[in-house]
């Protein structure tokens, strides 16, 4: 595992020139958006003042002055189109910086920022039972870490829901299944059956006991874990009694709390066929460029540094290398 | 006339309150037992590795005849049937106490370290000792579910009139709560 030292010199070494080239370019994007809304502004301005002064009121007038606006804009757009477009700064910062904190945090490991974990992989999980209507990602990452395989990306997964209103017209709303960060794990033992670990947001009292024993959504029965305090964090189902607790060992437990108490994030977790799966839930937009924000400033880097070092981490913090078993 | 319906529905849906409350006690009885059953079954896939473990590590190991000898003697015991469950709780325990032995003195042989067949044969031993584990966890859990309602009103009227007795607990040592890691044993 690499600490944030180690990085803070490979930053200054090999990462913070790039940075420079790239905060240029930034800034460059952002002056030329700037321009483009004075265009924009002008034009507007012009079509209205023009409008009040020679146009008649007659009955074409707001159309004429809708049609200058237009015109306007799409000069703005074109011009910043031919003048300050970056066609590969964004491809740019995932080659120079993500890519290379990735191979920074272990060159076994290769970063693809079109690619991502399949709708398959993430359904097999059994985390997330809610039918997936739009299923998009990106920024995968895979490789072996010691002896443990793993893959993960970014995964925004989301349901549709159509309503029709009192005059018969339908909306169609998105709603969020799944957005965050998405992590495979070939698991150091073998299993057969699925065993979900999910945040525990019902709380210990008798009351949340019972809704989590009732479960009506899965097929996989409570389990009731002897730790209390991964009790407080989580709740887990599974399809069988011992084969759960085969897999929730009560170190694997611990390690699971620990790893909860030192991420604010919602984090899922699931043991499918051999295979662990990690679902931590975040707000933001992983891995992406801010163009409102100085690029070569290392906190801005730390970050996405500090995302990635913590999907690699948990091989780590769950021990999965730990191979004493017959799997290997 | 009246009245009887209502007595009538009364008397039903005490009926069907005991009826109920007994079940779920029988539930949770057969739950535990078939934790326990499952315990059994890890057992007796520890006991067929016995054989395996004694024939790969008896080349090697000359000072502890002794121990490989009680622990065949205590398979042999264990594989004979007609045993009461504290019996076999009893004997399971002599063998963990027997292998964990076992495990130790394999320190002092490097050659048996190097051995393959004696490092595969492990992989299976730590992985019987953890599934043997979870079953005695699995076991606890079911008969905590089922000791609560035996004590807990108001099943407990129940169970008192059905002569449902509380279960006994298995132990869980400091040893097992931590993960199963015979390796580490050995890297001192």
């Amino acid at each position: 595992m690499k600490t944030l030292k180690e990085f803070k010199d490979f930053y200054n070494k090999s990462m913070h020139e790039n940075l420079s080239l790239l905060e240029k370019r930034r800034k460059r994007i952002l002056r030329f958006v700037l321009w483009s809304f004075l265009v924009a502004a002008i034009g507007i301005l012009f079509t209205m003042a023009s409008a009040s002064l020679f146009f008649p009121k007659d009955d074409y007038y707001s159309l004429k002055v809708f049609v200058g606006v237009i015109i306007s804009i799409i000069v703005a757009i074109v011009f910043f189109y031919v003048k300050g477009r970056d066609k590969t700064f964004y491809s740019d910062f995932k080659e120079q910086v993500i890519k290379a904190i990735v191979t920074f945090i272990s060159p076994d490991l290769s970063y693809n920022p079109k690619n991502y974990i399949g709708l398959d992989s993430f359904q097999r999980s059994r985390i997330f039972l809610t039918n997936v209507d739009r299923y998009r990602g990106d920024d995968m990452v895979e490789g072996v870490v010691d002896k443990t395989k793993i893959w993960f990306s970014e995964i925004n997964a989301e349901y549709k829901r159509v309503t029709t209103d009192s005059k018969g017209k339908t909306k169609t709303t998105w709603h969020r299944i799944f957005k965050g960060l998405f992590f495979i794990a070939d698991f150091n033992k073998h299993f057969t059956t699925s065993t979900i670990v999910l945040p525990n947001r019902l709380g210990r009292s008798s009351f949340a006991r019972f809704f989590q024993k009732m479960n009506i959504s899965r097929r996989e029965k409570h389990i009731s874990l002897e730790d209390l305090e991964f009790n407080k964090y989580f709740v887990a189902y599974g399809e069988d009694q011992v084969e759960a607790r085969y897999v929730l060992s009560t170190s694997l437990m611990k390690r699971i709390t620990d790893f909860k108490k030192s991420h604010k994030n919602p984090v899922f977790i699931s043991f499918v066929n051999s295979f662990l799966y990690v679902a931590i839930g975040y707000n933001k937009n992983l891995f992406e460029p801010s163009y409102f924000k100085k690029l070569n400033r290392f906190k801005i880097v730390q970050e996405y540094f500090e995302d990635i070092q913590l999907a690699v981490g948990i091989v780590e913090d769950l021990n999965l290398n730990n191979r004493i078993w017959t799997k290997q | 006339m009246e009245n009887s319906v209502v007595l009538l529905i009364l008397a039903g849906v005490l009926l069907l309150f005991i009826i109920l409350g007994y079940n779920r006690l029988v539930r949770r009885r057969n739950n535990a037992e078939k934790a326990f059953a499952t315990i059994d079954a890890m057992a007796k896939k520890r006991y067929d590795l016995i054989p395996n473990l004694v024939a790969t590590v008896q080349k090697y190991m000359e000072h502890e005849r002794e121990t490989l000898t009680e622990i065949t003697e205590l398979r042999a015991k264990a594989m004979s049937g007609n045993l009461s469950d504290n019996e076999k709780v009893d004997l399971n325990n002599k063998i963990s106490r027997a292998m964990g032995g076992i495990m130790v003195a394999v320190e002092n042989y490097p050659d048996l370290k190097a051995n393959q067949n004696f490092l595969q044969l492990q992989g299976s031993l730590n992985e019987v000792e953890e599934q043997l584990s979870a079953a005695r966890r699995a076991y606890n859990a079911a008969v905590t579910d089922y000791n609560n309602a035996v004590q807990m009103f108001p099943s407990n009227v129940f169970a008192m009139m059905f002569g449902f007795k509380t279960k006994l607990l298995f132990e869980i040592s400091e040893k097992e709560r931590q993960n199963v890691d015979v390796k580490s044993l050995f890297s001192i």
